[in-house]
């Protein structure tokens, strides 16, 4: 056991502990704790197996900066053991191994790692036969790729969402954040403060430079991790399975520095510790990270860590100075251990560190406390605009940020000492309070605006990178990924940053180079001869951390539209489907589904149906322009139709193709009432909104798809059967003609009425306020002998009588002409939109049309989409086909080649089972082609 | 084929191949200049010096090597169109990947593991079955399946029956797949640099000289330099270049964004795309699993990413695979899409003699890479546009003859 | 996400507004064929400062915003004066 006793370990408690399963044995924990820590306090270092070579790894920065301590838990993978809670019962596993972690067969890899140079699998993989690698290869490759697993049973409850809004929003509750919250809210601004840990505090937390009190006058958020900044500081933060979206006023972003490691030869041995992981593990978790410790302090941060090994009573073997640490004597002097001038050449162990070499010399140690140096956490402030340089003297990356309403604060700014990060808190604050408008919290003199920062000279170790002729000095622990690698990519030709990165994969990992991209960008500096800063780092995008795709969708509820007669089409046990977001009835009962629609359009045909048309758009158009106004959209005469008339209407777009179609009914001389199809009239009403912006004539128009319902009563019967409901509409043939629009009451609810075709029948459609639909819907029905009908009826009563479908037989080119339609399209009017691409594409000459065809009765295997064919070649096909109930043949429309397209033409087509069959042109319509039904007078 | 690896091991200095060589000296003049160093462009140079013997060739490339949006595709390589016109044009260039890596010498890891779109409307399905039919009398592997198969290939999928988005049935396309993009473009690179072809990166062409109706002067940052032959190459940028050579190209540039997910061991072994969700996911051999979906929705001459975006993406991943809701986003990127208005591209001569176009990429130029590459080469070769190219001519939309591949519904833009 | 300002309603999240496309400057009524032709499908793209038509959704109002459609910042929004 590796534990500590109180004081250390802050976090955990005590009282409750908490069992959890690892590689299938029990592990007792603490709550409060990590997977991780808990594991340490076992002994246990190795928590995973690299990509590349399956070399035992365990927690470097144990920040979750790593892939290292990427685990399985239950159906979750790639579960930052460092970052994740113990919990009650968990089942924790190793990834990627085979067999188990302590004994992975794959490791054998690792035996011919001279043989799989950077970039090998370009250069082979490829033969012998053309199907090698999608055959043999890849799936082999395939298989040793990926990290966890997913479950394709798992279940995960739905994340959630919210916002928040804010003046100030400080990213990072370390010394330079919290200086910089509580400034500003004492300024008075609205201040949230997020830290990724479970308190505020940030490396204050682990290491003895002062503990800060809880802050007040401001909202804090734990446990929250800020991922990504986006534009106008509109920025996501993770908390638990909830994303906050939030937009800020102000943004700081105060997220610290990341712990770099050391690259020698096998670096990346389990026990190989940064100096902040070291006390993380001391006094937060209570655990002793080993028995016998070395100390790389290339910086003095490895001093803290000395001196937190020594207060945990493990003993330092050695201090390994690269560098003097000139003010920082006396403290070596305190640590009675030996001090070593000199680096760490190599690691020496089998599955953790058991010694380590500075120079001939080999020092037996279970930990390695490593520091040289931080680099800036440079990923939200560079996706927020932020340039990475590189000072060269002192050989880190510097962060510029020219962005108005974002700051960076603290050790991401370049302040390494304590007191200059809170002092470049303190300015960061004041800056945001003087863009927000408020007064100063504090005297500006009182603000530094440059602090003085004596440690930022020992901050950054410049580490040499030359390559261990003997390897294994890993650059990438995710991608094993050695200098040579890099080195050899840089020979290859990749010599630019993103080419180096592609080719090698260099931080391309789950770790997207947070410990890798400082010293690559170096290495390629130096192989190319260039300055680090021209050379750069891949570019950093969102997210700064993974996010699970479940708190991205969060509940994803994909919205419904239902009519007002929803409930009745249930009741009568309608086969309700999606159009859309909408629902309607396709049929009504059950069994033999040809069989019921074709009983529906017998209805239909000889008494009355009734089908739901709710979904239809309804715009009303007023003003005294309307009549020009409808004009210029549509491409029949609507300036001089007469009150009380109803008119078909069709709209072409710029290019000349039909996009919707309706009716229109004037109302007044200034109000039309003009239907718009289901799919089309949310774009038929931006598109009126956006012309009339342009023309400025005096026109508005209401969207009432929603607020009104529609019934559509056809067949012979309609007329009686609307004639006996109570009411003020005189539904009589010459009261009532055909294409005329009545307004009044009916059975109780105000209604617009039309009298219309499409159906080929006597047909009126009742559109009423939506609450009132269901009482006007069981009044017609009450009639007893009305029929309801759904979607598939309806198409084929429709193809009977060759009316087009918008959407299904137009598609986004085609013209009136193509389509037949040349009689909606007025002559007279000076100017309607398509017009004039109406005319070119008359002129440039109608190629192809769109026909009713009639198959023999018997035909098979036609369906839509089938094509037509003009000498074996495809030339169209069907866009509408049916087996027409009345004609007792399938019928279609479809697209021929305009020489084909005479009435009476055989044409060619092949059905879906591959046979070629034959159709004729028909005229327009199949079915009364007169109209006498539908315009009958008596 | 594996024994090329024992070079490594069992010599002392690593032994290097030279994939890329470093970017030379401007020369006064080149037979061809290329705009544009992405696989378009690369594919083209290796054309004309391996199978035309035209070896004067200058790639200018303004970034790193196939930066734009070669580097940025999410590598789906299909070719299930609507007209045949596009079906031949793209089922010559998923012919062409097929001997790729051979051609090369070099793995593009061309992974021909299908692409499955699914229909959850009848509208979708009857464009499906267009596509079958037209793909099959095409000759390509293409059909129409019901929801049962659907199942079976991808037993993972969520299937929504009775539901708003329910899986009516697909377009099973067994000739589609993906290939690693930037090994394309180092491949093509590097065969053509071999014979002769100069890859100049870090060279901004700025403008053009342009006199008697032909290009005389390609100014870049580096110098200007004579051209015999001019090829605009350059994706998202080609607009604004063809511009500086006096050319209008009816394109509008939108970004088209995708993420990639945390690796892990395979399960999806197939393209999955939902047309109603605007998202399609494949799993490299990486383990990650890409997730794309629709363009932004105004123009934008940006890489920029946004969090909208990534929440429709991952409301569409986790509609179709709900168990995904504990994998983890690593990263998401853009590219810069040249949209045309009848999303076809734009392929040939240019109003000025010497200037040659492969323009109007859109969101379905890496599936063209090596057909492009080979045709363009031919029209600068030869001077003619092939048979195959003459539909994507620039004066289609003045003849209003448009290679219409939008759909039912005319573009939104 | 990004904002957009609506002349009426003041700065709103840009997923309240449905992207209408460039400003087009109009064709002459004597343009030939092949010229409208070019002008149906005439791209506005430049790289650069861009006036467009834009839409707030709940309110249906329609606008105009110069945009660089490089930076994608806004430079201003303003209702539009029509030429009836």
């Amino acid at each position: 056991m590796m534990r500590l006793p109180a004081p250390f370990g802050t976090r955990i408690d005590r009282a409750r502990p908490v069992t959890f399963r690892f590689e299938g044995r029990a592990v007792q924990g603490f709550a409060g704790e990590t997977i991780a820590s808990a594991l340490a306090a076992q002994g246990q270092m190795m928590l995973s197996r690299s990509f590349k070579y399956h070399r035992p790894r365990g927690a470097f920065g144990l920040a979750g900066a790593e892939a290292n301590t990427l685990v399985q838990v239950g159906a979750e993978p790639n579960v930052q053991a460092d970052l994740r809670n113990v919990a009650e019962g968990l089942e924790v596993s190793a990834q990627n191994v085979a067999g188990s972690l302590a004994f992975d067969r794959t490791a054998a890899i690792g035996l011919f790692a001279r043989f799989l140079p950077v970039g090998f699998y370009y250069r082979t993989f490829m033969g012998p036969s053309r199907q090698a690698w999608l055959r043999f290869w890849e799936p082999r490759i395939r298989a040793l790729a990926g990290l966890g697993r997913v479950d394709p049973a798992a279940r995960f409850p739905e994340g959630e969402k919210g916002h928040l809004h804010c003046d100030l929003l400080v990213v990072g509750a370390g010394p330079a954040g919290l200086a910089a919250a509580e400034l500003a809210a004492r300024g008075g601004a609205d201040v949230v403060l997020c830290d990724v840990g479970p308190e505020p505090g940030g490396t204050m937390c682990h290491t003895p430079k002062g503990a800060a009190g809880p802050p007040e006058g401001l909202r804090v958020m734990t446990g929250a991790t800020c991922t990504g900044w986006f534009a106008d500081n509109w920025l996501s933060v993770v908390q638990g399975g909830m994303l906050w979206r939030v937009r800020a006023g102000q943004v700081i972003l105060a997220v610290g520095g990341i712990e770099q490691p050391a690259v020698f030869r096998n670096n990346d041995l389990p026990g190989i510790l940064s100096a902040g992981a070291v006390q993380r593990l001391i006094r937060l978790y209570g655990v002793m990270p080993g028995r016998r410790a070395v100390v790389l302090a290339g910086t003095p941060e490895g001093l803290d860590a000395a001196e937190a090994l020594t207060a945990a009573a493990i003993p330092v073997a050695a201090i390994v100075l690269p560098r003097p640490l000139p003010g920082h004597e006396a403290r070596i002097a305190a640590l009675s251990a030996e001090v070593i001038s000199g680096r760490i050449d190599e690691a020496d162990g089998r599955g953790r560190v058991a010694r380590v070499r500075v120079g001939n010399r080999w020092i037996s140690c279970d930990i390695l406390a490593v520091a040289v140096g931080q680099a800036p956490a440079w990923q939200l402030p560079c996706q927020a605009g932020a340039t990475l340089g590189h000072d060269t003297a002192a050989g880190r990356f510097t962060l510029r940020l020219d962005r108005p309403g974002v700051h960076l604060a603290g050790t991401v700014n370049g302040y390494a000492g304590h007191a200059a990060a809170i002092a470049d808190g303190r300015r960061a604050g004041q800056a945001a309070l003087r863009a927000l408008g408020l007064p100063a919290a504090d005297e500006p003199a009182a603000i530094e605006t440059a602090p003085k920062d004596p440690d930022a000279a020992l901050a950054f170790w410049h580490q040499p990178l030359a390559p261990d002729p003997r390897g294994k000095d890993f650059v990438d622990f995710d991608e094993d990924l050695q200098v040579a690698d890099l080195v050899n990519a840089v020979a290859e030709g990749y010599r630019e940053l993103e080419l180096v990165k592609r080719f090698s994969t260099v931080g391309m990992g789950p770790s997207q180079g947070r410990h890798s991209a400082l010293a690559t960008a170096r290495i390629v500096a130096e192989a190319t001869a260039r300055e680090v800063a021209e050379v750069g780092v891949a570019t950093a995008r969102p997210p700064a951390m993974p996010e699970a795709l479940g708190t991205l969708a969060g509940h994803g509820h994909t919205a419904e539209r239902r009519t007002a007669l929803h409930a009745r089409h249930l009741a009568l046990g309608a086969d309700m489907r999606p159009v859309g977001a909408w629902w309607r009835p396709y049929l009504y009962g059950a069994g033999d589904r040809a069989a019921r629609i074709a009983e529906e359009v017998a209805a239909v045909r000889g008494g009355v149906g009734l089908l739901d048309v709710s979904t239809l758009g309804k715009l009303e158009v007023r003003g005294p322009d309307a009549g020009e106004f409808l004009d210029r959209l549509y491409t029949m005469a609507h300036g001089t139709q007469p009150v009380g008339r109803v008119r078909y209407c069709l709209m072409l777009n710029e290019m000349g193709a039909v996009v919707d179609d309706g009716v229109a009914l004037r109302l007044a001389d200034d109000r039309f009432y003009v239907t718009s199809t289901t799919g089309a009239v949310a774009r038929v009403y931006a598109d009126m909104a956006l012309w009339n912006a342009q023309w400025g004539l005096r026109v508005d128009v209401a969207n009432l798809t929603g607020a009104f319902a529609g019934l559509n009563i056809t067949g012979p019967r309609a007329r009686a059967v609307l004639a006996a409901l109570p009411g003020d509409i005189d539904f009589s043939g010459d009261a009532f003609p055909y294409l005329s629009g009545r307004c009044g009451v009916v059975a109780g609810v105000p209604v617009r009425a039309m009298r219309i075709g499409f159906t080929g029948e006597l047909s009126y459609e009742l559109h009423c306020p939506a609450s009132l639909a269901p009482a006007l819907w069981d009044a017609v029905m009450a009639a007893g002998e009305v029929r309801p009908y759904g979607l598939e009826a309806s198409r084929i009563l429709r193809l009977e009588k060759g009316h087009i479908l918008i959407g299904q037989d137009t598609d986004a080119l085609s013209s009136p002409d193509e389509l037949g339609m040349a009689w909606a399209v007025s002559s007279k009017k000076p100017f309607f939109v398509g017009k004039r691409s109406v005319e070119m594409r008359r002129r440039l000459g109608v190629a192809r049309r769109l026909v009713p065809l009639a198959f023999p009765a018997g035909t098979r295997g036609l369906g839509e989409s089938c094509l037509v064919l003009a000498d074996g070649v495809p030339a169209g096909h069907l866009t509408s086909v049916a087996l027409s109930p009345t004609l007792g043949h399938p019928i279609a429309l479809a697209w021929v080649p305009a020489g084909l397209a005479m009435p009476g033409t055989r044409v060619t087509v092949r059905a879906r089972d591959g046979a070629v069959v034959t159709g004729d042109v028909a005229g327009h319509a199949f079915y009364d082609a007169g109209n006498t039904r539908q315009e009958v007078q008596k | 084929m594996v024994f090329r690896l024992l070079k490594y091991g069992l010599s002392r200095q690593y032994p290097v191949t030279g994939d890329l060589p470093p970017t030379p000296e401007l020369r006064a003049h080149y037979d061809v200049v290329i705009v544009g160093g992405g696989g378009h462009g690369l594919a083209c140079a290796h054309h004309l010096a391996k199978y035309h013997g035209i070896r004067s060739v200058a790639v200018l490339e303004k970034g790193w090597l196939a930066g734009g949006n070669t580097a940025r595709n999410t590598t789906t390589i299909r070719s299930n169109y609507m007209t045949m016109q596009s079906i031949a044009f793209y089922r010559e260039a998923v012919a062409l990947y097929g001997s790729m890596s051979e051609e090369l010498d070099f793995n593009v890891m061309f992974s021909q593991r299908g692409q499955l779109t699914l229909a959850h409307s009848e509208a979708t399905l009857r464009a499906f079955h267009l596509r079958a039919e037209t793909g099959r009398h095409m000759g390509i592997g293409i059909e129409v399946i019901g929801p049962d198969e659907v199942r079976a290939r991808v037993p993972e999928l969520h299937m929504d029956q009775g539901g708003g988005l329910e899986i009516l049935g697909g377009l099973w396309h067994p000739d589609g797949g993906t290939a690693r993009h930037d090994a394309v473009a180092w491949g093509y690179a590097r065969e053509a640099s071999r014979r002769g072809v100069e890859i100049h990166q870090r060279t901004a062409v700025t403008g053009f000289a342009v006199q008697g109706g032909r290009v005389t002067a390609v100014n870049t940052d580096r110098g200007t330099i004579g051209a015999g032959a001019v090829l605009i190459a350059c994706g998202g940028m080609n607009y604004d270049m063809a511009l500086r050579a006096g050319v209008e190209l009816p394109i509008r540039c939108f970004p088209l964004q995708a993420m990639v997910t945390e690796p892990v061991k395979p399960w999806l072994h197939t393209l999955v795309s939902s047309v109603s969700l605007h998202t399609y996911l494949v799993q490299s051999s990486r383990g990650e699993v890409v997730i794309g979906g629709g363009s932004d929705p105004y123009q934008l001459y940006s890489t920029r990413s946004t969090l909208d975006l990534k929440e429709h993406l991952a409301e569409g991943a986790v509609h179709l695979f709900p168990f995904l809701r504990g994998l983890k986003v690593l990263r998401q990127w853009a590219g810069i899409t040249d949209m045309t208005p009848d999303y076809s591209p734009i392929m040939g001569a240019s109003p000025l003699e010497n200037l040659w176009l492969d323009c109007g990429w859109g969101t379905w130029g890496f599936k063209a890479t090596p057909v492009a590459g080979k045709r363009m080469a031919e029209c600068i070769a030869t001077g003619k546009v092939p048979d195959i190219l003459a539909p994507f001519a620039l004066s289609r939309f003045e003849r209003f003859d448009l290679v219409n591949e939008m759909g039912a519904t005319a573009a939104s833009h | 996400m990004k904002l957009l300002t609506c002349p009426l309603n003041g700065p709103r999240n840009i997923d309240e507004f449905q992207y209408l496309g460039p400003l087009r400057p109009e064709l002459s009524k004597d343009a030939p064929d092949a010229a409208w032709a070019v002008h149906l499908f005439r791209a506005e793209n430049r790289p650069g400062p861009m006036v467009e038509w834009w839409r707030h959704t709940p309110s249906n109002t329609v606008f105009l915003a110069e945009r660089h459609t490089v930076t994608d910042t806004v430079l201003r929004t303003w209702l539009p004066e029509p030429d009836a």
